[in-house]
């Protein structure tokens, strides 16, 4: 459904993004992590159509990204900016009857009734949005990237700043949007979040670093092992792909005549690949 | 891509809201208004009538309102009193230029400067309108606003001059001079602020500093208004019409400008 191959991206010599392909399909949530400057906004940007890549394609629910294109495929994305960017002198119903006409949707009105319905904030739609909680501007800002019923969404930092419940009630949003069908691309520096809604990962840093689900990412690093305790303190530690793996390790040291006093799965945690990745000092 | 009118309308009105909510933004626009006619009241009505002296008959008009003739039209015809107050509304009336100047300079710097700070581009430009149609948008409602401004004033000013005026004065002041002026030279005039305060919006950080650098199209306005008043020169129907040409040739440039600083990436990327 969103479809990036070797994508590159240049600013003045700078390489931003380098030979990124990734793919989101649907019904699924791909998350993009990366640390700050390692391309995820550029990423975004030329996925949603704001900016054209330097190298490389883009195939967005089966139109191939170009100048020629460009304004219909930001038509198909919902894109949800770092900050919410709505007119705060304005209501909520005005700002997003003002991106329904933008969109070109047949019926505006009725668009941002569903629109508000979706995000829970039908009867906030007259209140003005400079007003609102952060966590409330949020959703309008998630209204607003639904307007048009687009199937491919791209949320940036979708719970950044937050607080836990607003947090909460957004991811539990992307969950639902994610049932509906929708391709989701969300980019976060919250592990938790990406562990707790991702389909796949992306870890970006330039180059994609790496791109699979969370469990192969964590096989793929390496690093799951199973430690198990013996009677005399004696400490043994096995690599394992998987915790089913340690059923046969425990059996066949039993099997040998060993007596074991404790097992402890040590599973390397989403941080660590990441970290590891990303080569960042801990 | 094809200009859609209805995007650049949907966006338009978005900013007519938003104008409407933000008196801070419309006050110096309304401000100048008062400014431009501050000055005819004073000479034509409350000078005479403090001093008790009537402009014909303090003298100080009487040669420069006679030799004007020659160039305004309108004056032709006219005797005493009711010349020297149509010569003076003639040459004040240039001031009533700096409305749509400082009114466009006011809503346009606004406009875009208020999205970049309420961080608006970005989601903005992520629907389909083309960077032709948000130039086109963030310019209209300021320059329907300013127009609708200025012909306002326009008529304030045909209308004090046929309260306070002597007879037959209005009719001479609502001449071709006053039709070019409004009609013609005002809408390219305020067409041309518009466009160098979107420009340098692109660049500034707050309305207050794009408004500076604007403000110098005001300059050319007050030197022509400043060498009238000395007595240099009179500026006529032709004067005027040569200085609608030179505008219109200056908004081609900014447009062409414009259009250069619009562009997705550059707005994204390099507008701070």
């Amino acid at each position: 459904m969103l479809i990036s191959e070797h994508l590159t991206r240049v600013f003045d010599q700078r390489v931003a993004v380098r030979d990124v392909s990734l793919s989101v399909n649907r019904g699924e949530i791909v998350t993009l992590l990366g640390p700050n400057g390692a391309g995820k906004t550029t990423t975004m940007r030329m996925l949603a159509g704001l900016i054209l890549p330097t190298a490389g394609r883009i195939s967005i629910d089966g139109v191939e990204l170009s100048t020629a294109t460009a304004a219909q495929a930001r038509g198909n994305v919902g894109l949800l900016t770092e900050a919410p960017g709505l007119w705060e002198r304005l209501s909520v119903r005005i700002n997003l009857l003002t991106y329904a006409r933008l969109q070109g949707v047949v019926d505006p009105a009725a668009s941002v009734d569903e629109a508000l319905r979706h995000v829970e904030l039908f009867d906030r739609a007259s209140e003005i949005a400079g007003k609102l909680s952060k966590g409330l501007k949020q959703r309008v800002a998630i209204a607003r990237a639904l307007i048009h019923k687009p199937r491919i969404l791209l949320l940036d930092e979708p719970t950044s700043g937050l607080d836990p419940a607003s947090a909460r009630h957004i991811r539990d949003l992307i969950l639902g949007l994610r049932s509906e069908g929708r391709a989701i691309l969300v980019s976060t520096h919250n592990l938790g979040e990406a562990e707790e809604l991702s389909d796949r990962i992306a870890v970006l840093k330039t180059d994609l670093l790496a791109f699979d689900t969370p469990a192969t990412l964590r096989k793929a690093q390496a690093g799951s092992r199973v430690v198990i305790e013996l009677e005399g303190g004696e400490r043994r530690e096995f690599a394992i792909d998987d915790v089913a793996d340690i059923p046969s390790i425990v059996s066949r040291l039993v099997g040998e005549g060993a007596r074991i006093m404790r097992v402890t799965p040590d599973q390397r945690s989403l941080e660590d690949v990441y970290l590891d990745l990303v080569g960042a000092e801990r | 891509m094809t200009f859609s009118w209805p995007r650049v309308f949907a966006l338009a009105r978005k900013d007519a809201s938003e104008l409407m909510r933000n008196p801070g933004a419309i006050f110096p626009a309304v401000l100048m208004v008062f400014a431009a006619l501050f000055p005819v009241l004073l000479i034509i009505a409350i000078v005479p009538r403090v001093v008790g002296e009537t402009l014909e008959g303090s003298g100080d008009f009487t040669e420069q309102a006679a030799a004007a003739a020659a160039t305004i039209p309108e004056l032709a015809g006219l005797t005493g009193n009711a010349l020297i107050q149509t010569f003076l509304f003639h040459q004040l009336a240039l001031l009533m230029l700096l409305v749509p100047i400082v009114a466009a300079m006011a809503l346009a710097t606004h406009a875009v400067i208020g999205e970049k700070q309420s961080k608006a581009l970005e989601p903005l430009l992520a629907t389909p309108i083309s960077t032709l149609e948000l130039l086109a948008a963030k310019t209209l409602t300021p320059f329907l606003f300013s127009l609708g401004l200025t012909w306002s004033a326009a008529i304030i000013y045909v209308l004090i001059a046929a309260a306070l005026g002597e007879p037959g004065v209005w009719r001479a002041v609502a001449g071709p001079r006053l039709f070019i002026m409004f009609g013609l030279l005002g809408p390219l005039v305020a067409l041309a602020a518009l466009l160098i305060s979107v420009i340098v919006s692109s660049r500034a950080g707050d309305p207050r500093s794009a408004q500076q650098i604007s403000g110098l199209m005001i300059l050319p306005i007050t030197a022509v208004f400043v060498a009238q008043l000395l007595g240099l020169m009179v500026v006529g129907p032709t004067a005027l019409l040569l200085g609608s040409v030179g505008c219109l040739a200056l908004n081609g440039i900014l447009l062409w400008i414009g259009v250069r600083v619009f562009q997705r990436e550059t707005i994204l990327t390099r507008w701070r």
